[in-house]
């Protein structure tokens, strides 16, 4: 059986169920229970059966050869056909109840018969008869020309055993008909008790099963239970452990991996709560000088016309770096912020077309980009969050794409499309996983370029505080980013708006 | 990949107010009704004080500057700016409590100076009566916009007086009665008032009102016009918890209701 089969039998339900330790458990039982019981009373059947039959039989046949050699002696020779039916009623008369029918060859249409009604010669089986005639050679070890034989057969559906034997050569046959009913009414009966002994055994058996395996499977399963909390992230969860056996030996087990992991767990989340914290201050740290070269950047672009021009190219470096570090410590500000999950929003119901065209507005992107969105798509969600994902998408195609640069806004069910397309050679499909990545960067020649390497991953984060989420790929020309916004945010992020309201 | 541009302070132009050129081009303009703004810059850290006092200054205000709140409490009844840029995180009493001990007397504009602009902290800070909130680090032309868009709310304008119930708006002297009494309100509390009462029974959305008391643009922060709503109910409503003035318009805004 391959793998695959494996995992496809165990995933399916039914198939889990009938193999399943319990089903498996109870089918063992009854197994060997059955097994047990059926031999046993089989044995027992054929053992009670060979001796009730074996009596009985032994016991008629030798009252029919000593009530037959008695009388035997009495029938005249040349005997008629009356002398023989009184031979067959004399020896039947014996006490135990079976029927004689005599033969004679030298009376061929002779019926003698104690009941000639049921039993005549007919009746006899062809082989019985042979055997019987059959005359024996005497030796030493056997003294008589004739034998008695005897055979068990069913006639008309009721079980006999019939008996025959010829006393002189030259006299009549005599053959003898014991029913066995009653002995069969008896084995019957013994028959019925074992069956039902055995019935009663494998249910017996199928019970202790269920015990046996109630015992062994609680602790498995409270080990699975526990197994799966565990899985789920309650790494606090312990078994309790009873006993010595190899279950407390498993539990104890779980217990100690729970407890590596758990401390495991919390070792990491701690290292990295203390490198989140670290960015956080740092950024926070770095916000300060930053607030004071930023306040005097204005003046110093003021006057760099007015400079020497070999310190003017300084000047304006200092004021374009010192803007795009307050970027780069604004967005790290925000990845904190999202990572610590103390990121809310300030939800309003706002057009989107309005929103977009505001942004597009705003940065003088005009020009180069094509906007195709119908008014009147109003969604709650935080404007000036929703603007950073669209300046990130535009300003990202318009630089990486090139113009033009689509965007199109569709309402679609309970959600609004925003698709932003440019005209550029599409995303590498090794880079599209990557590229909502924090300071990954498509062009790794280009070591530094305009972006913080944060753009995407802030839009993406922004997204999903909405409960929406932004998707890359490339479509016939260039590279299209869709960002799925649901018209109202998820119920969390309402309240605040609400509260604040009140 | 892309940088992206930060909210208050957007790209050039985007963060200035309708009305104001933006650019060096008449650096030394003011507002019409003052000779030159005097503002009271109250910051902790040496570097950003001077360095915003220089920025401000050369944007046509006069600027005097304290450095720890007690100090900035003390120069402010001494000198009475026309407005205080205030920072958030000082030594000593922070500007939480600066701005709730000046509001307890006066109802000149405050902008918060915020070094984080976690949510908790804007809340905090317009609840305390701060008008409006710049966040670190800041361009010295946005603040400089902020700042005069705040000032212009004072302006006086046409000569009128409406009546809501027990509260009297007389636009002519700026002033708002309630019970025949004189309301102490902020001029960002005064605008807001008078840009609803403009328009009685109309609901105006969050966004609407930013444009035209904050003069924000479109993505100012709605919790600006929450905050202040909270503040001018507190100041005019008989039961601010159960308002019968200023009553909020579920999913859209806020509307003032004419006299019954």
């Amino acid at each position: 059986m391959t793998d695959q089969q494996t995992t496809a039998r165990f995933s399916s339900g039914p198939w889990r169920r009938l193999r399943s330790l319990r089903v498996r458990l109870i089918a063992v039982f009854a197994a060997v229970a059955l097994t047990t019981a059926v031999s046993a009373s089989g044995i027992a059947y054929w053992l009670n059966r060979d001796a009730v039959l074996k009596r009985a039989q032994d016991t008629a046949l030798n009252d029919f050869r000593v009530s037959l050699s008695r009388n035997v002696s009495n029938l005249p020779l040349n005997a008629t056909c009356e002398d023989l039916n009184a031979l067959a009623s004399t020896v039947a008369s014996s006490g135990l109840s079976y029927d004689v029918v005599v033969s004679d060859p030298a009376l061929p249409n002779c019926v003698a018969s104690s009941n000639s009604a049921q039993y005549t010669i007919a009746s006899v089986p062809a082989a019985l008869r042979t055997a019987v005639g059959k005359p024996r050679e005497l030796t030493e070890s056997n003294p008589y020309t004739y034998h008695l034989y005897w055979q068990r057969q069913n006639l008309d559906g009721r079980p006999f055993v019939i008996g025959g034997t010829k006393v002189v050569t030259t006299g009549p046959t005599a053959y003898m008909f014991k029913s066995l009913e009653n002995e069969r009414a008896d084995l019957n009966t013994l028959g019925w008790s074992l069956a039902i002994a055995t019935l009663l055994a494998l249910i017996g058996s199928a019970l202790l099963a269920q015990a046996a395996s109630a015992t062994v499977l609680r602790p498995v399963k409270r080990l699975g239970d526990a197994a799966r909390r565990l899985g789920e992230g309650h790494l606090d969860t312990r078994l309790e452990v009873e006993g010595s056996d190899e279950l407390a030996d498993l539990a104890r087990t779980f217990n100690r991996t729970a407890e590596s992991l758990h401390g495991q767990v919390e070792e990491l989340s701690a290292r990295e709560a203390q490198s989140r914290r670290f960015v956080a201050d740092m950024s926070h740290e770095l916000r300060t000088p930053l607030t004071a070269m930023t306040a005097v950047t204005d003046i110093l672009e003021d006057e760099a016309e007015s400079l020497d021009p070999m310190i003017e190219p300084a000047v304006r470096l200092v004021v374009s770096e010192t803007r795009r570090l307050s970027d780069l410590v604004e967005n790290l500000m925000e990845v904190t912020r999202f990572d610590a999950g103390t990121a809310k929003l300030v939800a309003d119901e706002v057009d989107i077309a309005d929103l977009i065209m505001s942004c597009i507005d705003g940065r003088a992107w005009y020009d180069a980009v094509e906007l195709d969105a119908p008014r009147g798509i109003l969604a709650v969600v935080d404007p000036r969050r929703l603007d950073v994902v669209f300046a990130n998408l535009i300003g990202n195609a318009l630089k990486h794409g090139g113009s033009p640069v689509r965007v199109r806004v569709r309402e679609e069910g309970d959600t609004v499309v925003v698709a932003v397309s440019d005209s550029g050679p599409g995303i590498p499909e090794d880079v599209l996983p990557h590229v909502f990545d924090r300071f990954y960067k498509a062009d790794k020649g280009r070591a530094r370029s305009e972006g913080s390497g944060l753009g995407l991953s802030i839009a993406m984060a922004n997204a999903q505080i909405h409960g929406g989420s932004i998707t890359a790929a490339n479509g016939e020309v260039g590279a299209v980013f869709t960002l799925t916004l649901p018209l109202t945010p998820p119920p969390p992020a309402d309240d605040t708006a609400e509260e604040s309201a009140r | 990949m892309a940088g992206i541009p930060v909210p208050g302070r957007a790209a050039d132009g985007t963060g200035a107010a309708p009305g104001r050129t933006v650019g060096g081009d008449s650096p030394l303009r003011v507002s019409q009704n003052e000779a030159v703004p005097f503002l009271l810059l109250i910051e902790d850290d040496d570097a950003i004080r001077t360095g915003l006092e220089l920025a401000l200054t050369r944007q046509g205000h006069r600027v005097a500057t304290a450095a720890s709140g007690e100090d900035g409490l003390r120069l402010f009844k001494e000198q009475r700016p026309d407005l205080i840029v205030l920072d958030v995180m000082l030594p000593g009493i922070d500007g939480f409590e600066v701005c709730r001990r000046i509001r307890r007397t006066d109802q000149l504009p405050i902008v918060l100076l915020t070094a984080r602009s976690d949510d908790i902290d804007v809340v905090v800070g317009l609840e305390s009566g701060a008008d409006d909130y710049v966040v670190k680090p800041v361009q010295p032309r946005v603040l400089d916009a902020r700042i005069r868009a705040v000032l212009r709310r004072g302006e006086r304008e046409s000569s009128d007086s409406s009546v809501y119930g027990t509260v009297v708006i007389d636009r002519a002297a700026m002033t708002v009665t309630k019970d025949g009494a004189d309301l102490q309100l902020t001029p960002t509390e005064l605008r807001l008032l008078l840009e609803l009462s403009r328009r009685p029974g109309q609901a105006l959305s969050r966004q609407q009102l930013l444009r035209l008391v904050w003069e924000h643009d479109y993505l100012g922060d709605s919790r600006l016009v929450d905050a202040c709503v909270q503040r001018l109910r507190a100041k005019v409503e008989d039961v601010p918890s159960a308002p019968t003035l200023i009553r909020t318009v579920r999913g859209v805004g806020y509307r003032l209701d004419p006299p019954a």
